[in-house]
């Protein structure tokens, strides 16, 4: 093989190039200035300079070419500008109580102190009044989920399990004024059969009797790790207090609850790290620690030590999303271990009465709600509930713990005795009563008759309530 | 053949041809519609989700139709041929006011056994060889977990409908009301725009996730304000007032797409005009075709609009929007439509009328 370059001009060639480098060079070898040991160079560029040079012939005038570039005026295309933060969520977010546009249902009732107790609502569809909403509206009872936009203003079915919330009511407020009862109950039932609703119609039968209300609208919130936390002092195993969220739980509260806890003045002399006036209302506390986050927790520890003294209203706690609080948390401990739900105080509060191991001194209801659509598994609840619910059927053969499966002992401990009520589907009565409703409103266009309920009934999964209206009132079609 | 003909279309086959006429040969007839918008309009139908029709015709024959021989009539029910022989000669046959089981006829018969259908046959075996499991049962149980406490309604309890005698024998659930309702069939059992919007909302052929947005859409019309019409932008003849529009959202969507619908498409013919400029002739466009063209405008300038809100409903918020805005008279669509409409009335010199012979 011969080289392309004369070895002993090698040398020469260098210098040559760098000294004269700026009079054209009349060594003929000068012309090749790549390197010939590698054709990688060479080789690469040639298309590049082919593109330079060749050009393509334009189309035919007329011939159909292909052209897959974006931007061609597509009609589903999505070309609009985008909004300011935080305000797109704003609107998805939004609770929108009234639709102007639907009919007043002349035949609507509202609920009152005295009727809600009453059996003769069952099965009739009941105007909310004024201010429950709005206290409902404050603890955020209300769902973006839910119909509520459709109507004319807030109404829900007195279905089966309503009545018997309201029965539990009853119960509690009937005991002596030294053993009130509280009340524990866990709801469960098929995805879309208003179990969320069931706490909202809790909450309201509690606020118009005059209860105090206090509700964890979603369980996610707290374990989502999104608020701060911070251990407090002095607790053994350590807690984890959420300052932001426990000032947002007290002013939920002073909102909800405005009246009664204005009426209540502070009896005791409650520790608390910021100044306090010296005649002191529970309203004034909890707006107190709704103001100074950093003092929150105390606030909040303070109000129910004032809640629970003798004479107090009864209680009424709710929680939904439950699955979520029944795992680790998303937060982390000083040694990067993740966190126990049940080791955050607002879940320890309301674990603790949910368990049995604190009860409420002047009688109560604890809610607990579990949701199929978002929902972390969770094995022990899952079989709690199972447990439970054969108990109260009375069954013999009671469910059996899958050994494959991961216990989590502190949730197993806290669901050991608890009782399930079962948000069945719709009866046909029931779907009639709803479906009236809807077509009085003006938002279902039929004939509501026999056949045509019968036909929704079974169409919505046995009068499943969600998909009774998807399948009536949302035009899902 | 057109149901609804559309307003400014002149069909001329409007009217249903009754089946038993010889097909006629209208010579006056064009051979397609001309876009043309005539004075007085057919006002606006409300349609009821129920209709109830008169029955006008029968899918079944009788004794009455056209033909007449002996051969046609068909053989008479095998109870009432009993009848018809006992009365000849003379004897009580069977009673033709309750059917007889054929089980009864064929009790001492055996060839007439064999000749039974198998469920019959099972039946009359089961019976001689004594009581067991009726056939088809299984070992496992295939019942659903029942919802309600109280025992397993499938919702068929309460139906009554079935739990007096059939008026026509040999059916069950009664005979069907013709002509079969407008939704009756599986395939075309919604509304047909709600339908076309539908199929046109949907990207990478998800149907579940156009239906939803659908419903948004509609959704977000009823609960949107009463829109102001514009009179410079008037809707579809005979159209309700806008009042009643929030309320009946399909007619909203229908009357919104209607009314911004063009009524032709401008074809470019190549080289007809000769000297490399193509031929623009206005082409009219079926009903069909119109609304399509309506809902694409519609729906390529609400993608145009700003996102308002974020999570699954934007782009729904989005058209719904835009659709009230069709009718309040504020879209650009209305432009388009405009524009098509002026080039079609220039460019209508250039349509070649086939010449008739």
């Amino acid at each position: 093989m011969s080289s392309s370059i004369c070895l002993r001009r090698l040398p020469q060639l260098s210098s040559e190039s760098s000294i004269h480098s700026s009079i054209g060079s009349r060594n003929l070898l000068s012309s090749t200035q790549t390197s010939s040991f590698s054709t990688s160079t060479a080789r690469f560029a040639s298309p590049l300079m082919k593109k330079k040079t060749g050009q393509v012939a334009a189309p035919k005038r007329g011939a159909k070419t292909l052209n897959v570039k974006k931007g061609r005026g597509g009609s589903g295309r999505d070309t609009g500008r985008k909004p300011a933060i935080g305000e797109r969520k704003a609107l998805r977010k939004r609770i929108v109580l009234s639709n102007t546009n639907a009919l007043e249902v002349p035949t609507l009732q509202d609920l009152t102190k005295d009727n809600v107790l009453d059996k003769a609502v069952e099965g009739k569809v009941m105007g909310i009044p004024g201010e429950v909403v709005d206290a409902l509206r404050a603890v955020e009872a209300f769902k973006t989920s839910q119909g509520w936009s459709l109507f004319r203003r807030p109404a829900a079915l007195m279905r089966k399990e309503t009545v018997q919330i309201a029965e539990l009511v009853k119960q509690v407020e009937a005991g002596e004024a030294k053993a009130k009862q509280t009340i524990r109950k866990v709801l469960v039932g098929d995805k879309m059969s208003g179990k969320s609703t069931l706490v909202l119609q809790g909450l309201m039968i509690a606020l118009l009797r005059n209860w105090v209300v206090i509700n964890l609208p979603d369980a996610k919130d707290i374990v989502l790790g999104h608020t701060e936390y911070a251990p407090l002092p002095g607790s053994t195993p350590t807690q984890y207090y959420q300052e932001t969220y426990t000032a947002t739980l007290l002013s939920q509260i002073a909102k909800a609850n405005s009246e009664i806890l204005s009426k209540i003045q502070v009896t005791s002399k409650p520790a608390l790290p910021i100044p306090t006036p010296p005649k002191l209302n529970l309203l004034k506390l909890a707006e107190l620690g709704a103001a100074n986050p950093e003092a929150s927790w105390p606030v909040f520890v303070a109000l129910w030590k004032e809640l629970t003294l003798p004479g107090r209203p009864p209680i009424m706690m709710a929680i939904d999303n439950l699955a979520h609080v029944m795992r680790n948390s998303e937060y982390l401990s000083a040694d990067a271990k993740p966190v126990h739900a049940h080791d955050l105080t607002i879940v320890r509060h309301f674990v603790d009465h949910l368990s049995g191991t604190k009860t409420l001194p002047n009688g109560g209801i604890i809610l607990a709600a579990e949701t199929k659509s978002n929902s972390p598994a969770c094995p022990a609840l899952d079989y709690s509930i199972q447990l439970a619910e054969a108990r109260q059927l009375g069954r013999e053969v009671l469910p059996e713990w899958n050994p494959y499966k991961v216990v989590d002992m502190r949730v197993m401990e806290c669901l050991r005795n608890m009782e399930v009520l079962r948000s069945n589907g719709l009866s046909k009565e029931e779907a009639r009563a709803i479906m009236e409703y809807y077509a009085a409103s003006g938002m279902l266009r039929a004939k509501v008759d026999a056949p045509f309920v019968s036909e929704r009934w079974t169409l919505a999964g046995q009068g499943n309530i969600g998909e009774l209206e998807r399948a009536s009132v949302r035009a899902r079609i | 053949m057109q149901k609804n003909p559309a307003p400014g279309v002149i069909s001329s086959k409007s009217t249903p041809t009754p089946s038993d006429m010889p097909p006629r040969l209208n010579v006056l007839s064009l051979t397609r519609g001309i876009p043309f918008r005539p004075k007085p309009q057919t006002p606006w139908r409300f349609q009821p989700s129920t209709p109830v029709v008169p029955v006008q015709y029968r899918a079944f024959a009788d004794a009455r139709d056209g033909s007449k021989g002996a051969d046609s009539t068909p053989l008479p029910h095998v109870t009432e041929e009993a009848a018809k022989i006992a009365k000849i000669e003379g004897k009580s046959g069977p009673d033709l006011e309750q059917g007889t089981p054929v089980a009864e006829i064929v009790k001492g018969d055996k060839a007439a056994q064999e000749n039974l259908p198998k469920v019959m046959q099972d039946k009359l075996r089961a019976k001689t060889s004594g009581t067991s499991a009726p056939k088809g049962s299984r070992s496992f149980s295939t019942a659903t977990t029942p919802t309600t406490q109280d025992g397993g309604d499938l919702g068929l309890l309460s139906f009554d409908a079935t739990a007096t005698q059939p008026a026509v024998p040999g059916v069950k659930f009664g005979l069907p009301v013709l002509p079969i309702p407008k939704d009756g069939h599986l395939k075309h059992r919604y509304d047909p725009v709600v339908d076309q919007v539908t199929k046109l909302l949907m990207r990478h052929g998800e149907l579940s996730v156009a239906q939803r947005n659908m419903s948004l859409i509609l959704n977000h019309l009823r609960t949107a304000p009463v829109p102001t019409i514009n009179p410079s932008r008037p809707l579809v003849p005979g159209a309700p007032p806008p009042s009643h529009l929030p309320l009946n959202p399909i007619l909203y969507l229908t009357l919104a797409i209607d009314s911004v619908a063009p009524l032709l498409r401008i074809r470019s013919q190549k080289g007809a005009a000769g000297g490399g400029v193509a031929l623009q002739i206005p082409v009219p466009l079926g009903q069909r075709q119109r609304r399509r063209t309506a809902i694409q405008w519609i729906l390529t300038s609400a993608s145009r609009r700003k996102t308002t809100a974020s999570g699954k409903g934007g782009f729904a918020q989005r058209v719904a929007q835009e659709l009230i805005s069709v009718v309040e008279g504020k879209s650009s669509v209305w432009e388009r439509r405009n524009a098509v409409h002026k080039l079609g009335v220039a460019a209508r010199a250039n349509i070649v009328v086939p010449r008739k012979r």
